[in-house]
Parts: structure tokens; C-alpha cells; sequence
């Protein structure tokens, strides 16, 4: 081969590259004029920390580009599992998921967030950032619950020290699973509502139809101090032990 | 027996239950109640592992002792528990608080629960009676009773043996209803409270070395019969201070003012365990 021919052969590489690039930049651009929604949307939540609640912001992102979901901010398997679960819940309450790139961050980044409460918060932000839930201020609202395939919201675990602390943070109203709403309902000055679908959720958050909050009655509950089945009566003799009880339950708190 | 103390303890307040509802509900063990107004009476098998009693996990959560938060924790049959799980006790017992480190996460957990506890005086389960004659020996008997470390039951405030029950007696009338107890439980505690008002210390189980300086004052007499027992007895620090929150406690049912020798006598007589080390 000689010196011009080698020259040549380069030159055409590098025309040839550059095209392709140019291609490339007109493709990406294509899917960008496309992607009609580029909202990044927030929705409060909460996880628990022992018995003390975190505040979670879940915030999701969609973006025109490969179409993917990620879930970033230190979830465990069950949160990073529920991208399937969310998905497939959407898609069967008949919204269209669109193929976009999804990122959903949970917030404060540094916390490790446990459990499958974050999947309708994840939901909620996604269906927000797709434009399907519009004009709803999720400022004091936090949302807790578990999806199921067919977009029922299953109850989870550690309610009642969640709804004590969302109002520590100011939080007036909770939306969380049916199951779930009169343990929350103990807390004074809390909205709480129960819901049951994925569906129920939408058309509330869109203002459709109306949830009446979940009351119940604190100080009928709190009295009703059923009587204990073991009375000490049915013991015959053994004082001696009787007595020790006694002090005991005298002495302690 | 054990699970009939629950029915003398005083009423919860509604911040106990509430506390007790949370521990419960971080558990998934609330159910279909909405808020736990019971002290809660805890009583897991003796082949429960630590992490099951203090708690554990990845994420820690809570285990028996904080689930009997404000209630009752009945170990039965406590020297067949694993040795190692009884130990764990230690700690809780004193701070009434748990915290567990785990990699993920470092959580505690309040644990205020009443540690009441049964054993067999020897493998046999009759030494001491005296109806039937033990058939373990010595080594059997000191063996089993080794499956119990002295710190654990320096803890252990108050040790009774409980003799077998008379034919007479199992025939005899019903005795006292739990409300008539718990009537005299309220009264002691109602003293103990107006006593201890502003100090950020609710019953005699919380009295600090101090406090017990001021509040347990005994009379020459009654400082004699302790200074004799404990020489004889070799009992330790810890047990001493025990010895006199339960005089005043005993003190307190009575509705007396100051701690009367019988009333330590009686005391003392509750470290049963620690005579026959």
C-alpha cells in the first residue's frame, strides 16, 4: 500500500465517523422532540427507622431515551422489585405506560428504605409525571401501601407509629390501604383514607369521586378494657406465690 | 398462674397503649385491633433463638422482650432456654431499652416488661418436697441450676418456691379476685407516685442508689437483721438495693410510712435462690 492510499483510507474513516455521529445527534434528537412529558414529579412518603419515621420524598423523572426504569436512593430488593409491581398495576388500571426512561429517586438518598410501602408513592409520582393524576397538591399528603398485580393496595406493617410521626412533620392527610385506615385513624388530627385500588386512588386524586375520611371513636375504643379471661380467683392456695405477684405488680411499672 | 398477673397490673394509660400499639404494628402484629389496650402477657417457647427475644434481623425488628413492652414476659421452664439467650437479658433488663446494630441500620427499641420466670428445683422436679424423694444427684442438681448465671438472678428481685398444692385446698373455697388485688396494687402505687412526684421516677422498681438512701431508711433493728443476712447469706450489692426496694414496696401494700423489720424480713425471704448457692 503506499503513502496516498493509506492518507485516503483514513480520510474516508473519519468522514465516514463523522456521519454517523451526525446521524446519531439527528436520531436523539427525534426521540426528544417526541417525549411530550419532561416533569419530574414529587410525592411524599414515609419509612420507619425503628419506631421513627423518615420522611421520603419520591421523586419520578420521564425522559425521552432508552426506555427503562430505575429506582435509585438506596431501595432494598423489595422496593427495587417493585418496579414490576407498579408497572404492571398501571398498566392494568388502563393507563398507558408509555416506553420512556423512568428514574425514580427516594429522598433523603443516604437512608436505606425498606419494604414494599413505597410502591403507591412510587405509582402516584408516576401517574403525575404521565400527566394521568393533574392538578393535585401532594404538599401535606404522604401515601403508604403495598400494589398487587391487579392494582388492589395491600396493608403493610408499622402504620400507626408512621401516622404518628407524619403529624409530628405536619402532614394532614394520609392515603393509605383500606386495611390499614382505622389503625391509622387512632391518631388525632390526621386525615386518613382508605383505599382499595390503584383505580380508586386516580379518580380521587383527580377529584371524580370523594373518600370520606376514616373516624373512629378514640375514648370508646380505649375504654372498652375487655375484662381478662384469667382472674386469680380460680387459683386455690399457693398464697404464698399469690402474694409475691402481688408486690410485684406493686413495685413495677 | 403467670398469665393471671396481667389482671392485677394497674390500667395502661393511653400513651402506654399507644407505645404498646406501635411496637406491635412495626411487628405486623396488631391484627385487626386498632389500638392494644391489654398489657400484653408474652410467653415464647423455650427454643426461642436470641434474635427472636431481643430482636434482629437485617432490619431489626423488635423481638419478645419489646413486644411485652408495659406487660409481661413469662420464660417457663427457664434453665431449658439456651444459655446464651437467658445472658442477652442482662442489659434489657437494666435499661429497659434495646438497641440493635446491624449493618443496614441501628435501631432501639423501649423494653419495660416484667420478667417473671419458672424452673424445677432439679431435673426430677421434686427435690425439696416433702412428699416424693429426689432421685437426681448432687452434680445433676448443681448442673441444672449452673444453666442459671448468678448475674441473672441478681436481677431477679423477688424468688419464691412454690410448695405443692394440699388435696384440702384444691377442694377449699375460691380465693381473692384479681379486682380486689389490683385494688390493693392501685392504692401502693398511688403512694409510690405521690412520693416520687417530680422526680422523673414512677415506681420503686426505678429508684436510683441514691433515692434509696433517702427513701428506704431503716430503723436499728431492722438494720441488724440485714447486716446478718447478708454476711450469712454472702449476697451482693445488686441484691441488696433489690432487697430494699421490695421492703418499701411491701412497705407500700401496707400502707406504712417507714420500712418495719417485717417488712424486710419478708424481703429477704424472697431471695430463696440465693441461699442455696
Amino acid at each position: 500500500m503506499t503513502k496516498e492510499k493509506k492518507c485516503c483510507l483514513i480520510i474516508i474513516i473519519y468522514f465516514k465517523v463523522q456521519a454517523i455521529r451526525q446521524k446519531i445527534k439527528i436520531f436523539k434528537n427525534f426521540i426528544r422532540k417526541e417525549s411530550d412529558v419532561k416533569l419530574v414529579s414529587v410525592v411524599k412518603s414515609m419509612t420507619l427507622q425503628g419506631l421513627e419515621g423518615v420522611l421520603v420524598n419520591v421523586e419520578v423523572d420521564v425522559s425521552g431515551g432508552m426506555p427503562a426504569w430505575n429506582v435509585v436512593g438506596l431501595p432494598d430488593t423489595a422496593i427495587k422489585e417493585s418496579k414490576e409491581r407498579i408497572r404492571t398495576a398501571i398498566k392494568n388500571c388502563n393507563v398507558e405506560l408509555l416506553s420512556r426512561k423512568y428514574i425514580v429517586n427516594l429522598s433523603p438518598a443516604d437512608i436505606r428504605k425498606e419494604g414494599a410501602g413505597l410502591d403507591l408513592a412510587i405509582a402516584v409520582a408516576t401517574l403525575i409525571s404521565i400527566e394521568k393524576i393533574k392538578d393535585f397538591n401532594t404538599k401535606d399528603v404522604i401515601f403508604l401501601g403495598e400494589l398487587s398485580l391487579d392494582a388492589k393496595i395491600k396493608k403493610i406493617n408499622g402504620i400507626l407509629p408512621i401516622a404518628l410521626e407524619a403529624k409530628k412533620y405536619g402532614i394532614k392527610r394520609i392515603v393509605l390501604p383500606a386495611e390499614n385506615a382505622k389503625e391509622a385513624s387512632v391518631v388525632d388530627g390526621i386525615e386518613v383514607i382508605g383505599v382499595n385500588t390503584l383505580e380508586e386512588v386516580i379518580k380521587y386524586l383527580n377529584g371524580d369521586i370523594h373518600i370520606e375520611p376514616t373516624r373512629v371513636d378514640i375514648n370508646g375504643l380505649f375504654a372498652k378494657n375487655s375484662e381478662d379471661s384469667f382472674d386469680f380467683s380460680e387459683v386455690k392456695g399457693q398464697e404464698s406465690i399469690k402474694r409475691a405477684l402481688e408486690i410485684a405488680a406493686a413495685g413495677r411499672a | 398462674m403467670a398469665r393471671r398477673i396481667t389482671s392485677i397490673l394497674p390500667d395502661l394509660s393511653f400513651e402506654e397503649a399507644l407505645e404498646i400499639s406501635k411496637i406491635h404494628s412495626v411487628a405486623g402484629k396488631i391484627g385487626n385491633d386498632t389500638l392494644i389496650n391489654k398489657r400484653p402477657f408474652r410467653s415464647p417457647h423455650h427454643t426461642i433463638s436470641t434474635t427472636g427475644l431481643i430482636g434482629g434481623g437485617s432490619f431489626p425488628k423488635p423481638g419478645e422482650i419489646s413486644l411485652s413492652h408495659f406487660g409481661v414476659l413469662f420464660l417457663d421452664e427457664l434453665p431449658e432456654f439456651n444459655k446464651k439467650t437467658i445472658e442477652v437479658l442482662r442489659g434489657p433488663l437494666e435499661d429497659r431499652e434495646v438497641t440493635i446494630s446491624r449493618a443496614n441500620a441501628t435501631y432501639s427499641y423501649p423494653c419495660n416488661f416484667m420478667l417473671v420466670a419458672s424452673m424445677n428445683p432439679c431435673p426430677c422436679g421434686f427435690y425439696g418436697s416433702p412428699d416424693k424423694e429426689c432421685t437426681c444427684t448432687e452434680r445433676q442438681r448443681s448442673l441444672y441450676r449452673g444453666r442459671i448465671s448468678g448475674p441473672i438472678l441478681d436481677r431477679i428481685d423477688i424468688q419464691v418456691e412454690v410448695p405443692n398444692v394440699k388435696y384440702e385446698k384444691l377442694e377449699g373455697k375460691a380465693g381473692e379476685s384479681s379486682n380486689i388485688i389490683k385494688e390493693r396494687v392501685n392504692k401502693a402505687r398511688e403512694i409510690q407516685l405521690n412520693r416520687y412526684k417530680g422526680l422523673n421516677i414512677y415506681s420503686n422498681a426505678d429508684l436510683t442508689p441514691k433515692m434509696i438512701d433517702i427513701v428506704c431508711k431503716l430503723s436499728e433493728p431492722s438494720k441488724i437483721i440485714l447486716k446478718k443476712s447478708f454476711e450469712k447469706l454472702k449476697l451482693s450489692a445488686r441484691a441488696y438495693s433489690r432487697i430494699l426496694k421490695v421492703a418499701r414496696t411491701i412497705a407500700d401494700l401496707d400502707g406504712q410510712k417507714d420500712i418495719q423489720s417485717t417488712h424486710i424480713i419478708e424481703a429477704i425471704g424472697y431471695r430463696s435462690l440465693d441461699r442455696k448457692e
